[in-house]
């Protein structure tokens, strides 16, 4: 399936203070927030040391449904992952 | 059997003075011990046991996995918890029990807890104190898990396991040993490792705990229990007739 994806760079105040962000818009609606995260904020976890984290996710993009929320190197990355959970909807974690 | 006083011995006999009989009673009841290296599991989801399990040692973690490997865990277990003294009635395990770190378990028939209590109102009445807690703490728990923010969450949880290993003599001053992974800790709090990691930094920049290792320093107890909106009422701590 096709979307309009479209990437919107936003500063998130998280948990920690501000992260670099961007926001992740398939047809024009929100369904992600990925943020850059440091080595010191995976450690101890099987992530990725530093990347791009999930930090907030809708509908099939839901932090809930994934094992771990992810941490990718890249954007393209990031894209093709919330792709992926558009593409298996509410069917497939 | 065993030498070192046995760690709910402790914990039982913090809440209402036990005999020497009930004591004598408990100890007599382990039949053998086992060691469980970490990630084994002691009891699994659907087991039928016929023997509970109480932790001499270490830390477990109940838990149950849902879909592609998520894993929540419900409750975290200290020495001087009795593991599995639920399937002695549940019969079959609705959850599994693994070990976060090697754990020292001791085997208690589910015979001999027949015999008990039989025999022993008052101990049976603990053992029933036991369970409460158990169930006091799930109640808690998810009061945490649902209402409160992460950073707040962990301070609770903190506080929780530093009273519950003070009380069977774990504790040295105002460290505990904690040998539990972020990703655990994860697991435990809902969380993921990232925010993990972010909200133990917070409490450590705001001054209220410090690791070391393995080791952690409650710094400043009120505020960490005021963080955590904290009150230790429902690990029911007093010496009183039960």
């Amino acid at each position: 399936m096709t979307r309009d994806i479209t990437l919107l760079p936003m500063p998130v105040l998280a948990d920690g203070g501000r992260h670099e962000g961007q926001l992740i818009l398939a047809d024009g609606q929100l369904v992600a927030v990925f943020t850059w995260v440091t080595p010191e904020e995976t450690v101890g976890g099987q992530e990725r040391a530093g990347g791009w984290f999930l930090e907030a996710g809708f509908g099939p993009c839901s932090t809930l449904l994934s094992v771990t929320p992810p941490v990718l190197a890249t954007l393209d990355e990031a894209v093709n992952w919330v792709q992926a959970r558009l593409d298996n909807g509410l069917a497939q974690p | 059997m065993t030498r070192m006083t046995n760690p709910l011995i402790l914990k039982l006999d913090q809440r209402d003075r036990l005999s020497d009989d009930e004591k004598r009673a408990l100890e007599n009841a382990i039949t053998r011990i086992r060691v469980v290296e970490a990630d084994e599991d002691i009891v699994r989801e659907g087991d039928r046991p016929a023997e509970s399990c109480l932790l001499l040692d270490g830390f477990a973690a109940r838990y149950k996995i849902v879909s592609n490997g998520r894993r929540q865990i419900s409750a975290l277990h200290v020495a001087g918890d009795f593991i599995d003294l639920h399937s002695f009635l549940l019969k079959t395990m609705d959850h599994g029990v693994s070990a976060l770190t090697t754990c020292r378990i001791a085997h208690v028939p589910h015979a001999t807890l027949e015999k008990i209590t039989d025999e022993y109102p008052h101990l049976t009445r603990m053992l029933w104190l036991d369970t409460l807690i158990d169930g006091a703490i799930h109640r808690e728990w998810l009061t945490a898990m649902g209402r409160l923010s992460a950073t707040a969450h962990m301070a609770h949880l903190i506080c929780e396991l530093y009273l519950r290993l003070k009380t069977i003599g774990r504790a040295e001053g105002d460290t505990i040993q904690l040998p539990i992974t972020q990703a655990e800790l994860g697991d435990t709090l809902g969380l993921s490792t990232v925010h993990v990691n972010r909200v133990l930094q917070e409490l450590r920049k705001e001054g209220l705990i410090r690791f070391q290792g393995d080791a952690l320093t409650i710094l400043d107890w009120e505020r960490l229990k005021k963080v955590g909106e904290f009150t230790s009422t429902y690990l029911s701590l007093q010496n009183e007739d039960r």
